[in-house]
């Protein structure tokens, strides 16, 4: 099994949770596996009838060459690529795909754990957004909304803010923002300088969203 | 204060002297009476609206640093509180709010959710963690955090707001708790007997030694500058034991550790509210109820630290 394999269960735990809420629900986590590894794309059929094999929920295997994958994405309508490759995310990223990198560390928890950097949420009024960013807001959106179906406890997928500079004030006016655009996080911590590392290895998250892909 | 660049104004970890409060010692919150759903939408409904402040203790510690910037303007070695709380976020804001308006410098904080404080006080390098929830501050003794479980008075005594004090007891929260266990077990003369006998012996340390040695650390910032004689931080012992008998043991053992506690009260197992009611401190440490319980009588902050035999029957 690889990086995202827990990931994956955790998606599917929430979606069906969704479905026990509301069997016509449809906002709900689709997940497409895109390569554009020609070896990996050798052996599509190995690739599929594995992810059967363990039980994983994917909708659609994308295999495309390594010019067009983003194009594949785009068409795909991918609210969210996440990938091991920094350059990949990046590449992503510059042509207005939300990307991310998923975590080396395989995250144990059975809820789905989504830590957002603050520090990426308030933007400031002078600068446009750019494609990328109204791509994060959407998903964020969705992610918010999808995390109003659940109650404050016992609920499958949690969103945690994370603030790394700036002090309470930047941490305070994030979670109001988010609030605003009807995302409600369940933990939030400012760390005003302090070190991530430590944090990052307590809170466990399946993946992390963060700015510095713009850079 | 402005906040463009957190690292000149905030204490990095490994130099400050931090302390974990939770926000039910740092503000007088409303108890959470109604349901969690209902409790956090009357938070919102009333977020403009500060709580009412809690222990003078967390502003105190502000005062201090005041000071410690105006003689030290590059240094990190301050005091740093970090608010640690269940509650959550939306609830957070109202805290936000509440700081704001007392104009307290907390920068940093915990909302875990309800998940456990404790691997976030031990990523923060806690120094202290301060809470009224036993079970939280139990953990964190556990993992070798110095930590207690703060009782407020009703009506709290009214302490000096150019000085810190800071008082503690001795056994089972400065030391050890085995000049206790003799007690317990072999009574008042042996103890005496066996603490004279070994007056030279320095006792083991006890949860609190820690946060005792960091505020030292403080001080000599202050006596370093000519300041030893108004020091805005001044600690104190408080102590059961008498002077001439086991006293002794208990100040060779602090001077073993080089630590100069400014003040030491041997009251022969006296009560310890009247000196506590002279002292005023803003904060007192005991491992036993019954004097915890002397203090708050009197209006001090009191602080229960769980350690030790005379927690009753499981001695860890």
């Amino acid at each position: 099994v690889g990086v995202a394999f827990p990931l994956l269960q955790a998606l599917q735990r929430v979606n069906g949770r969704l479905l026990e809420e509301n069997p016509s629900e449809s906002l709900l986590f689709d997940v497409v596996l895109i390569t554009s590894d020609s070896q990996q794309q050798q052996q599509s059929s190995r690739i599929i009838s594995n992810t059967r094999h363990h039980g994983l929920e994917i909708s659609r295997f994308c295999f495309s060459s390594e010019e067009d994958f983003t194009e594949s994405l785009l068409k795909n309508n991918v609210h969210l690529f996440l990938t091991t490759d920094r350059d990949e995310a990046a590449q992503a990223s510059q042509k207005g795909v939300f990307s991310a990198l998923l975590n080396g560390k395989v995250a144990s928890s059975e809820q789905l754990r989504v830590v957002f950097c603050g520090d990426a949420v308030i933007r400031t009024d002078a600068e446009p957004p750019s494609a990328s960013q109204d791509a994060a807001q959407s998903f964020w959106a969705q992610l918010g909304e999808m995390r109003r179906r659940f109650g404050m406890l016992d609920s499958p997928l949690s969103l945690v803010l994370l603030t790394s500079r700036g002090g309470r004030e930047s941490c305070g006016t994030a979670l109001q923002t988010l609030r605003s655009r009807g995302v409600n996080m369940d933990e939030a911590y400012s760390l005003a300088g302090a070190p991530r590392s430590p944090i990052l290895s307590l809170l466990r998250p399946h993946f992390l969203l963060i700015n510095h892909l713009e850079d | 204060m402005s906040q463009n660049n957190g690292d000149t104004l905030t204490p990095k970890p490994e130099n400050a002297i931090t302390i974990g409060i939770s926000a039910q010692v740092l503000f007088n919150m409303d108890k959470e009476q109604q349901g969690l759903e209902d409790y956090i939408k009357y938070q919102v409904e009333h977020e403009m609206q500060p709580f009412s402040p809690g222990p003078a203790f967390s502003f105190a510690l502000e005062a201090v640093n005041i000071q410690l910037r105006e003689l030290y303007p590059d240094s990190k070695e301050l005091f740093d509180v970090v608010l640690m709380t269940n509650n959550h976020p939306h609830v957070g804001l109202r805290l936000i709010n509440t700081i704001n308006h007392y104009k307290l410098f907390i920068e940093r904080f915990c909302m875990t959710g309800g998940n456990s404080p404790i691997g976030y006080l031990k990523a923060y390098h806690t120094n202290l963690y301060l809470s009224s929830d036993p079970d939280k501050v139990r953990e964190a003794l556990e993992e070798g955090i110095a930590a207690a479980i703060v009782f407020t008075p009703e009506k709290i005594t009214e302490v000096s707001d150019t000085q810190l004090r800071v008082a503690f007891d001795g056994d089972a929260v400065l030391f050890s708790d085995e000049s206790e266990r003799i007690y317990k077990a072999h009574g008042l003369e042996k103890f005496l007997e066996h603490e004279k006998e070994h007056k030279n012996k320095p006792l083991e340390h006890g949860p609190l030694k820690g946060f005792l040695e960091a505020l030292e650390k403080l001080q000599k910032k202050f006596y370093d500058k000519g300041q030893r004689m108004d020091c805005p931080i001044r600690t104190y012992l408080v102590t059961s034991r008498g002077a001439p008998s086991s006293g002794a043991r208990a100040l060779n053992t602090l001077l073993s550790w080089g630590l100069e506690i400014n003040e030491a009260h041997f009251l022969s197992g006296a009560p310890k509210g009247p000196i506590l009611e002279k002292i005023r401190p803003h904060i007192f440490f005991d491992d036993q109820m019954s004097h915890v319980k002397g203090a708050v009588e009197i209006g001090t902050v009191a602080c229960h630290v769980p350690y030790g035999i005379s927690q009753g029957p499981a001695p860890k």
